[in-house]
Order: C-alpha cells, then sequence, then structure tokens
C-alpha cells in the first residue's frame, strides 16, 4: 500500500496494477521520460490535438488581449485564455516538463512585471504634475495608454498569477516541503490505523506499519 | 434589448416586449438551474468538478445572450477553464472514492433553509425591472449611464466602453483588482511555503 504512487489511482481506476504508459525517452523534448517528474499517460489522441489546437487558442487569446478595445475582451480574459493554453500543454505533455520548460523566471518576470508596468503607467502622469492614470499626460494617444495597460499590466499579471497557482497545485503541499503527493493516500489511511495521532511523523510512521498487513 | 422587439414584429416599438422569454433562453436557463442541482447533488467530486464546468459554460452562453459578452468571456475563460482544470488538478492530488450510488441523499433541513432564504430572494424579484425594461435604472437615470456611452470615445478612442470604464474612467479600482490578483499569487506562496511558482 505504501508503494503506491499518488498519480497511479488517478490515471486510470481499472488499472491500479498495470503502470501507465511512460514516455519513451527523447532527450531534451517536453515529452521525454528524463524530465517526467510525476507519473503521466502519453496519449496520441490529446498530443497531436493539443499541438493542433495550441497555436489557434494562444492567437486567440493574443487577439482579446490586444483587440480588446475594439470588440469585447482585454487583458484579463486574453490572460486567462493564454494561461489556459499553458495547461492544456501541460496536460498533453506533461506537468513538470511544462513547469521546467516554462521556468520559475518566467512566471514570476509576468506577474512581477505586470504589477510593475500598470504601476508605472499610472505614476507616470503623476511624475509630470497630473493625476494616476492621466492617460492624456502619456506620450502615446489616450486609446495606447489603455491598451498597454491591459496588455503589459492585467494581461501579465492574470497569465502569470494563473500559471503560478497551477503549477503551485501540480507540485502539492507537505509541511516538511517535500511535496504532499508523495503520500496522499497513504495519510488517509495511516489517520484510521493511528487514531488521534495528528503529527506528521506519527502518521508517516504508522503509514509504513499499517501498509505491510 | 432589440432582441426582445425582433420577438414581436407586428407590435409597435414604444412597447416593451419584457414578458416574453425565448427557447434559447428557457433551455440556457433549464440548463444552469439543472447543472447547479447536479452539481450540489452528485457524490463523485469529480462529476461535481466536470457538471460545475458545463453549468459556468451554460452562464457564459446566457451571460452572451443577454448582451454581456465580456463578462461571457471572463466566465467561459476563469469559470470553465481555469477552476474546472485547478479543481482537476487538486482531485488528481487527492484520492477518489469509488461510490455505488450517483448522487447524494438529500439533507432535508437543509433544503429547508435554502428553501426559506431562495423564498426571501424571490419575494425581491418584483422589484427587479425586466431585461430590456425601458424603465431600468440604467435607462431611466440617463445622466450616469448615457454620459459614459456617449463620452467614453469621444474621451478614450476606445470602442468597447467596457474597457473605457475599466481601464480609464475607473482605472484606479483595476489597479487595486490586478494589485489583488498579484497578492493572491503571493499568498498561494506563503500558504504552501514555497518560494518560487515552478
Amino acid at each position: 500500500m505504501s508503494d503506491v504512487r499518488p498519480g497511479d489511482e488517478t490515471a486510470d481506476d481499472d488499472a491500479d496494477d498495470v503502470p501507465p504508459h511512460r514516455a519513451r525517452d527523447r532527450s531534451g523534448r517536453l515529452d521525454s521520460e528524463r524530465r517526467q517528474g510525476t507519473p503521466y499517460t502519453e496519449s496520441q489522441v490529446i498530443m497531436p490535438t493539443v499541438k493542433i489546437v495550441a497555436p489557434f487558442a494562444f492567437t486567440y487569446g493574443l487577439f482579446i488581449t490586444f483587440h480588446g478595445a475594439g470588440s469585447p475582451g482585454g487583458g484579463f480574459q486574453g490572460g486567462a485564455i493564454m494561461a489556459a493554453v499553458v495547461f492544456m500543454i501541460a496536460f498533453a505533455f506533461g506537468i513538470e516538463a511544462t513547469r521546467e520548460w516554462l521556468a520559475n523566471t518566467v512566471v514570476v518576470a509576468l506577474a512581477v512585471g505586470g504589477a510593475l508596468a500598470f504601476a508605472g503607467i499610472g505614476l507616470l502622469p503623476v511624475a509630470r504634475g497630473g493625476a494616476f492614470l492621466q492617460y492624456d499626460l502619456l506620450p502615446i494617444p489616450v486609446k495606447y495608454g489603455l491598451e498597454s495597460v491591459e496588455v503589459f499590466g492585467i494581461a501579465a499579471i492574470v497569465s502569470g498569477v494563473l500559471m503560478g497557482l497551477f503549477f503551485l497545485l501540480a507540485n502539492g503541499f507537505d509541511s516538511d516541503g517535500s511535496g504532499f503527493g508523495d503520500g496522499g493516500p497513504v495519510d488517509e489511511d495511516a489517520d484510521e490505523l493511528a487514531g488521534e495521532s495528528g503529527s506528521p511523523e506519527a502518521d508517516r510512521t504508522a503509514a509504513a506499519d499499517g501498509g505491510e498487513r | 434589448m432589440t432582441g426582445a422587439i425582433a420577438l414581436a414584429p407586428s407590435a409597435p416599438v414604444q412597447v416593451p416586449v419584457v414578458a416574453q422569454i425565448t427557447a434559447i433562453e428557457a433551455s440556457l436557463l433549464a440548463f444552469v438551474v439543472l447543472t447547479a442541482l447536479a452539481t450540489a447533488l452528485a457524490r463523485d467530486v469529480l462529476a461535481a468538478v466536470i457538471v460545475f464546468g458545463a453549468y459556468s459554460l451554460g452562464m457564459a452562453a446566457l451571460y452572451t445572450f443577454y448582451r454581456a459578452p465580456d463578462v461571457a468571456l471572463t466566465e467561459a475563460a476563469i469559470s470553465a477553464g481555469v477552476t474546472t482544470v485547478l479543481l482537476l488538478l487538486t482531485l488528481a492530488k487527492t484520492t477518489r472514492i469509488d461510490h455505488d450510488v450517483a448522487f447524494e441523499s438529500v439533507n432535508l433541513p437543509a433544503v429547508g433553509a435554502v428553501g426559506i432564504l431562495f423564498g426571501g430572494l424571490l419575494l425581491t424579484m418584483g422589484d427587479i425591472p425586466a431585461v430590456g425594461s425601458p424603465d431600468a435604472p440604467v435607462w431611466s437615470n440617463p445622466e450616469v449611464s448615457q454620459w459614459y456611452l456617449s463620452e467614453s470615445y469621444a474621451q478614450t478612442g476606445v470602442e468597447n466602453t467596457v474597457m473605457a470604464v475599466l481601464a480609464a474612467f475607473r482605472g484606479f479600482d483595476t489597479f487595486g483588482e490586478a494589485v489583488v490578483v498579484f497578492a493572491g499569487g503571493i499568498a498561494a506562496l506563503i500558504v504552501l511555503h514555497r518560494e518560487v511558482f515552478a
């Protein structure tokens, strides 16, 4: 019981004993086995579908973001769509691989850069003696001032934070920082076996004992 | 608003056709209510998450029908897309229990409490103006809403009034909202004891 890895149940309930299909080693590529930290099922249906859909979905997200001034949409919606494209790629090619491909630097740069860009665009008119976000004091037309807030501010913040939340959730949680996914199902059994014990160490030893029975 | 008039082409334009409900609207409303009930009653969490995504998609279609495409896009992208993915990911990190029954047994006291609340809310329905009614505050107070409609293009050069209000007239609020989203990401990092997202 203690050997069961968390992803094995979620991949396919019917195939608990059968190991999930692993990606063949194609080093350097997103779907190579070397880059897979968590179990991941390679699907011949999902991967080509995502390969075809992702460019169009990403372009749609860019369109929604950049064309928010002339049609429904804007930075919030477009940023969410662009983040959803990354989710799609992560589900098709493995979350671990996508996490490594899209480094933490990119996610943080999007979120922090977006916040700084919005604040900067807002404060530039203040520096010129106007009010916060007084667009007519910007050196560009008012319309492009609004657009730059949507594109460089809101879209960047939303896409960055959503991607970050996705990777955070995928990483899991553990009180000692090594990942909650390593013992999720086992800990539940441990709670029943160990009764009142609340400390994670006690749970873990109880799980190890209980797993042998 | 114009759709309601188009339903009754023989009627004079100034007659508000507000009580009619189209087949699309009725089926969308029924779909939303049914999926909401299924979300609340589904025993399997995975089924509840999937039906909740369908509910959000129905709400997005309903917003589109009511000519609020900005809200519909947000609902579709955030609720139907991102939230469903995040919930599914959370489920993938936990255990999933097989259930013999598809639906939860109905908790009668909870139904009573919700029913009382629902009845109380239903009592306020009479004061809400009908969809497309010319007496709705948004039309009967033209000095506020009509000002934005007429001035937003003249002052900002942006055709989409929603974006003009969000980014220009209420730009400081939007800055606050964006910072709240940013702070949400930071808070998730703090709660999960991590220093990096990836």
